[in-house]
């Protein structure tokens, strides 16, 4: 899952990154309105934090550039502007949520989720599939109830599966939606991690689409 | 017209100036007039004497004839109040010759009142005459006849004041009807005078009232060239009014960003930290946290006193919030209604009636089962007395609150439930605008069983 976090201050920006990361998210980080807006034009992510006060190019303005030019993506809007005049030019702009600076960097995370899974179509904080179950808030994938232990690269690319269960996702969309910008996009180890994966889940759960891409579904039907 | 006005001024300057000026005008007209009456009187009179002088120097070796050629026939008319008499003034009055109007009656003569002769030897007096009629006499000391048959006579003339006094008098009567409908024509004049040339003052006063109410924001018109100055004055002081007041919140907004991003950094450095350090910096980032906002409102509602009336409608302040709230609580799938009629317009700033509704719709979203409903009402006093107002009510159809948490006073900062996320200034933030333009709030149950929260705010006419 790929975040992209637009925010000029240094710091925060620091922060946010490292939280995001932290919590399996690949991120990447603009510091102004021009590159935040370029990134988000050209990447495909699954949920951009966006700050107002921008240098260059105003967040707003940004925001509705994404949405002229059809970048559907979750947006959550960062600003110091707390005023209700304020969040509606954000969501008439076609920001998805609002979060008011100073904030707690749980309720930005909870916030991230919940645009998450609502991107995907999810209601509930847990996404089970089989007997896997994928806990949004605490970033930790069970089976059958037993905690399993995955890498930060495994854990993005069965969160990502999961969130899409029951859907063939191709090895491209796999590349764009698991790396930071400036990764290696070597789509041979998409293929490594897939491997190792079946190594720690039922190797069945994991269905190769010849030619179109994986499936991640709990029924245990032919290949 | 008002007691103290420039109408009244106008007004009474100029009537006081019909008032003095139209009866001494008219009381010079008049003395003039009469005196030229008199005076062609006096002419006709002495013309008279003229022809019994004529008249009686015919054959007057020894003394006067009798005048008998008088021209007018009021001389034959008794007590016409024309007559003429000759009078000899060494002896034998008997000798006397009389007018035929005088019917043998003595004509009073100046001479025998003291009135001294002029420079021209004619003595003139009015003088009371037979039959009650006052008389104006010139008498006149004539010698009729040569060497010892000469004799001096009183000769005089008379004729009636009453009809010289009717003259001036009809046309005194005449003088006072003509001014009086000049006066009347005059003040009515300048009545209309003052209305019209102050009608784009009142004009100026409904521009201003138009702007208090917030119907404009500066005042048109075409005025004349005296006042336009006032006028581009008064537009200018408007526009800088709004300008600082602008300037003030755009830089109470630029401060609160200044000073939220610096937290924010504080806050999550210090969370990443377990020391007693970072604790306090947490504790003390969140109370500068609530400073801030606190006097950030103060300062906002500061900015506001004196801001000259603006007009905000209802009805596309809700729209817009509950537009965004549909995508907020989007999960939910909340049902929202809206009931605005056109009239229902609040006399206040736009972001201060988002503010409120803002935070109600967002409480009443955040604890709604399936229903938000705002419904806004225009609500008139009978009297006037106690203004118009406008009436709002947000309700949900959540869980409410207790009869005990409805009763306690919505204060600043703390949270009716502590369950759910927010900053808890939500209810107290609409308090504290409603009071700032002397409304009200209350919140209390809902017939859904939710809350209903009850705002009163002024209402825009």
């Amino acid at each position: 899952m790929r975040v992209l976090v637009v925010e000029d201050d240094r710091d925060l920006n620091r922060q946010l990154v490292s939280a995001l990361t932290d919590a399996g998210y690949a991120v990447d980080a603009a510091f102004d309105g021009e590159e935040g807006y370029f990134l988000g034009d050209t990447e495909p992510y699954d949920v951009v934090i966006l700050d107002t006060g921008l240098p260059k190019l105003d967040g707003i303005r940004v925001l509705e550039q994404w949405r002229r030019s059809d970048r559907k993506m979750p947006v959550i809007i960062l600003t110091a502007r707390d005023r209700w005049s304020d969040k509606v030019a954000g969501m008439d702009a076609g920001a998805d949520d609002y979060v008011a600076k100073p904030f707690h960097m749980q309720e930005l995370l909870a916030r991230v989720r919940a645009q998450m899974r609502r991107a995907s179509g999810h209601a509930k904080s847990d996404i089970e599939c089989g007997p896997l179950r994928l806990d949004t808030k605490t970033a930790r994938v069970t089976l059958n109830g037993q905690p399993v232990k995955l890498t930060a690269h495994e854990f993005r690319l069965l969160a990502y599966l999961l969130h899409h269960n029951e859907r063939v996702v191709s090895r491209t969309e796999l590349v764009e939606h698991l790396y930071e910008q400036d990764f290696d996009r070597d789509s041979n180890t998409i293929e490594v991690f897939i491997g190792r994966l079946r190594k720690k889940i039922p190797p069945h759960m994991i269905k190769t689409v010849r030619g179109l891409g994986y499936r991640l579904s709990q029924a245990a039907d032919e290949t | 017209m008002k007691p103290n006005s420039l109408a009244l001024r106008l007004f009474v300057t100029a009537a006081a100036w019909v008032i003095v000026v139209l009866p001494v005008f008219g009381w010079v007209i008049f003395v003039g007039i009469r005196h030229e009456v008199h005076a062609a009187f006096d002419t006709r009179i002495d013309d008279f004497l003229k022809q019994v002088l004529n008249d009686a120097e015919e054959n007057s070796e020894d003394g006067p004839s009798t005048p008998d050629s008088m021209s007018d026939g009021l001389f034959f008319i008794t007590h016409s109040g024309w007559y003429w008499q000759l009078k000899p003034l060494d002896g034998k009055p008997a000798d006397t010759r009389r007018s035929r109007s005088l019917a043998g009656d003595n004509l009073p003569l100046p001479s025998e009142h003291g009135v001294e002769p002029n420079e021209t030897e004619k003595r003139w007096s009015n003088l009371a005459g037979p039959a009650q009629q006052v008389v104006r006499v010139v008498e006149t000391i004539h010698q009729f006849g040569v060497g010892k048959a000469a004799q001096r006579y009183s000769v005089a003339v008379a004729g009636p004041l009453s009809e010289v006094e009717e003259k001036v008098a009809g046309f005194r009567t005449r003088v006072i009807q003509g001014l009086a409908v000049a006066g009347v024509a005059l003040l009515v004049a300048t009545l209309f005078q003052v209305r019209f040339g102050l009608y784009p003052l009142s004009r100026m006063e409904q521009g201003l009232a138009a702007i208090r109410s917030g119907h404009a924001s500066k005042l048109d018109g075409e005025l004349p060239s005296e006042i336009r100055p006032l006028q581009q004055e008064l537009n200018a002081l408007l526009k800088s009014n709004q300008q600082i007041v602008e300037r003030a919140r755009t830089h109470v907004g630029n401060l609160a960003h200044a000073l939220k991003t610096p937290l924010a950094v504080l806050i999550n450095e210090a969370r990443s930290d377990a020391s007693p350090l970072a604790r306090k910096v947490i504790e003390q980032a969140d109370m500068m946290t609530s400073q801030i906002n606190l006097y950030l409102d103060r300062a906002r509602m500061a900015a506001r006193i004196g801001v000259i009336g603006r007009v905000t409608e209802v009805g596309p302040v809700a729209e817009s919030l509950i537009r965004a709230l549909e995508r907020l609580y989007r999960e939910k799938e909340l049902s929202y209604a809206l009931d605005c009629p056109p009239g229902a317009r609040f006399q206040g700033e736009r972001a201060d009636l988002e503010e409120m509704l803002g935070n109600l719709l967002d409480n009443a979203s955040k604890w709604a089962r399936s229903k938000v409903s705002l419904v806004a009402a225009a609500q008139s006093s009978s009297n006037g007395t106690a203004g118009n107002w406008l009436e709002i009510w947000v309700d949900d159809d959540g869980p409410g609150l207790t009869a005990e948490q409805l009763l306690e006073p919505v204060t600043r900062g703390r949270r009716l439930d502590e369950t759910k996320p927010g900053s808890g200034l939500g209810h107290s933030i609409v308090a504290d605008l409603a009071y700032c333009y002397s409304g009200r709030f209350e919140l209390t149950r809902s017939d859904a069983g939710g809350l209903s929260a009850r705002l009163t705010l002024p209402l825009a006419t």
